[in-house]
């Protein structure tokens, strides 16, 4: 049994992809039950991330060869798990189109070519959405300390403002939509699952529900991406296994009508 | 917009070799699309990370050929694993390299040319191998980089190049650089501290430890 002590003097090496043997498995078994290492290891990839971040041109018939060699999908295969919709990672290496941009880029077009591509993919744009500057006040007092981009998103002017309620009324959730398409989660009273569960957040269209993704166990924060030509009359929230499902298998935890 | 050539027309099909550009959204958000298997957000990661992806391997594995398979090796296991990377641990560029890292050191590790290599690689200057802020993706970052390596006593520098860029486990380089394990380990750990603080203290994020 490696002593944290002796982890922690391998991290160097083992971000850098230098330890083997008994060494490297007695450190993964360590890494399993330390976060204090994961955190410290999660720094050092971005260490070593940051050395090894020199962009070559690529061979130009490369992605065309990873295109080809993607399997078919078939009709009624199960997505792999989504990973949860979480704030922004912290990284040296944000793309810097990612914000501050023309957000009129986001158009139909873009994310239709997305769409049919991925062909389980319908993303939608919540068009008819009321805006309720009242509950904003309401909210942003009722908050501690909204992220930044939340409060941006709140500020935004023709941002939507979607409450999701149970059947018993009781407020569950808030979400705001901006223009572009770009949502967040606002505020959340919804109730901690068991670990293998996780909130999904729909958007239903018709009887037809398209998931935005994941909002884990316990949702706090969670950014998500609405666009396309499809109008939903709802947004629901389902708990499902971890993974999240490809239609909703358990019963509407939270609805709102958009 | 002018910049944006490969935007794809409505009713137009992805185009391959120019990507179709849905270059608004983040990382994150274009993994939750790959894992609904949108083959246009695993060409837009390919577009923003695939010459990292490359660039690193090909360091390596010194061989364009064995590079591209890694390249397609980590696109292809994204595809069909997306929900190995953890958006919380870290970016997805460094996630995508440190896979790519793996998968090269693992082929350098199997390959017959091991050994000579390993003796070319010895004889190497440290000089030589210091070239990385090239066409770097981001040239603040590759500058602050540089910098911190450039701090770093030689010693430290040289374990932890003989180890990312050449693929020699620490044992390896301490054989190397016939110096005892134990202070090639502490070199290679003292000086990935160092760089981060320094990255740190020049504000890359992702290195605030």
């Amino acid at each position: 049994m490696m002593t944290h002590d002796e982890a922690s003097d391998l991290l160097g090496a083992y971000a850098l992809d230098a330890v083997d043997g008994d060494e490297f498995t007695e450190l993964e078994a360590h890494l399993d039950t330390c976060p204090r290492c994961r955190a410290e290891l999660d720094t050092l990839h971005e260490v070593a991330a940051a050395m090894g971040n020199s962009v070559e041109p690529t061979p130009e018939d490369l992605w065309s060869q990873i295109a080809v060699r993607l399997p078919e999908r078939q009709e009624d295969e199960e997505p792999p798990p989504m990973p949860l919709l979480t704030p922004e990672a912290r990284s040296p290496f944000r793309a810097p189109t990612e914000r501050h941009r023309r957000r009129r880029r986001i158009t139909v077009s873009t994310l239709a070519a997305a769409a049919v591509a991925a062909a389980a993919v319908a993303v939608v744009l919540g068009i008819g959405l009321v805006r309720a500057d009242n509950k904003v006040s309401n909210l942003q007092s009722a908050q501690a300390g909204p992220s930044s981009a939340v409060t941006a998103a709140l500020h935004a002017p023709g941002h939507r403002l979607i409450t999701l309620d149970a059947s018993s009324q009781k407020e569950l959730a808030q979400v705001v939509v901006v223009p572009s398409g770009q949502g967040y989660l606002v505020s959340s009273k919804l109730p901690s699952l068991a670990g293998d569960r996780t909130y999904q957040l729909w958007a239903v269209e018709g009887n037809r529900p398209i998931s935005l993704g994941l909002l884990g166990a316990s949702p706090s924060h969670a950014a998500f991406t609405m666009a396309g030509s499809t109008r939903p009359s709802h947004l629901s929230i389902t708990a499902e296994p971890a993974g999240g499902s490809v239609s909703p298998t358990g019963p509407i935890i939270a609805t709102g009508a958009v | 917009m002018a910049e944006n050539p490969g935007h794809p027309k409505e009713g137009a099909g992805p185009n391959r070799s120019h990507m179709p550009s849905i270059d608004e959204v983040s990382d994150a958000q274009l993994v939750t699309s790959i894992a609904r298997y949108s083959e246009v957000a695993l060409a837009e990661a390919y577009r923003r990370h695939g010459g990292a992806v490359y660039g690193l391997a090909k360091r390596v594995l010194n061989n364009p050929t064995d590079a591209e398979d890694v390249t397609q090796e980590v696109f292809l296991r994204l595809w069909n694993q997306p929900d190995r990377f953890d958006p919380v641990r870290g970016s997805l560029r460094s996630f995508l390299l440190a896979q790519a890292h793996g998968r090269a050191v693992d082929a350098v590790r199997s390959s017959s040319s091991r050994r000579a290599r390993e003796a070319r690689d010895a004889m190497r200057t440290a000089e030589a191998d210091y070239d990385m802020q090239r066409e770097v993706w981001d040239m603040a970052v590759a500058d602050q980089v540089s910098h911190a390596m450039g701090e770093l006593p030689e010693e430290e520098r040289r374990a932890i190049e003989l180890a990312y860029f050449d693929g020699c486990t620490y044992r390896e380089v301490a054989q190397m650089l016939d110096q005892p394990e134990g202070t090639v380990k502490s070199r290679i750990r003292n000086g990935m501290r160092r760089m981060r603080a320094v990255l740190a203290d020049a504000g890359v994020r992702g290195a605030d430890a």
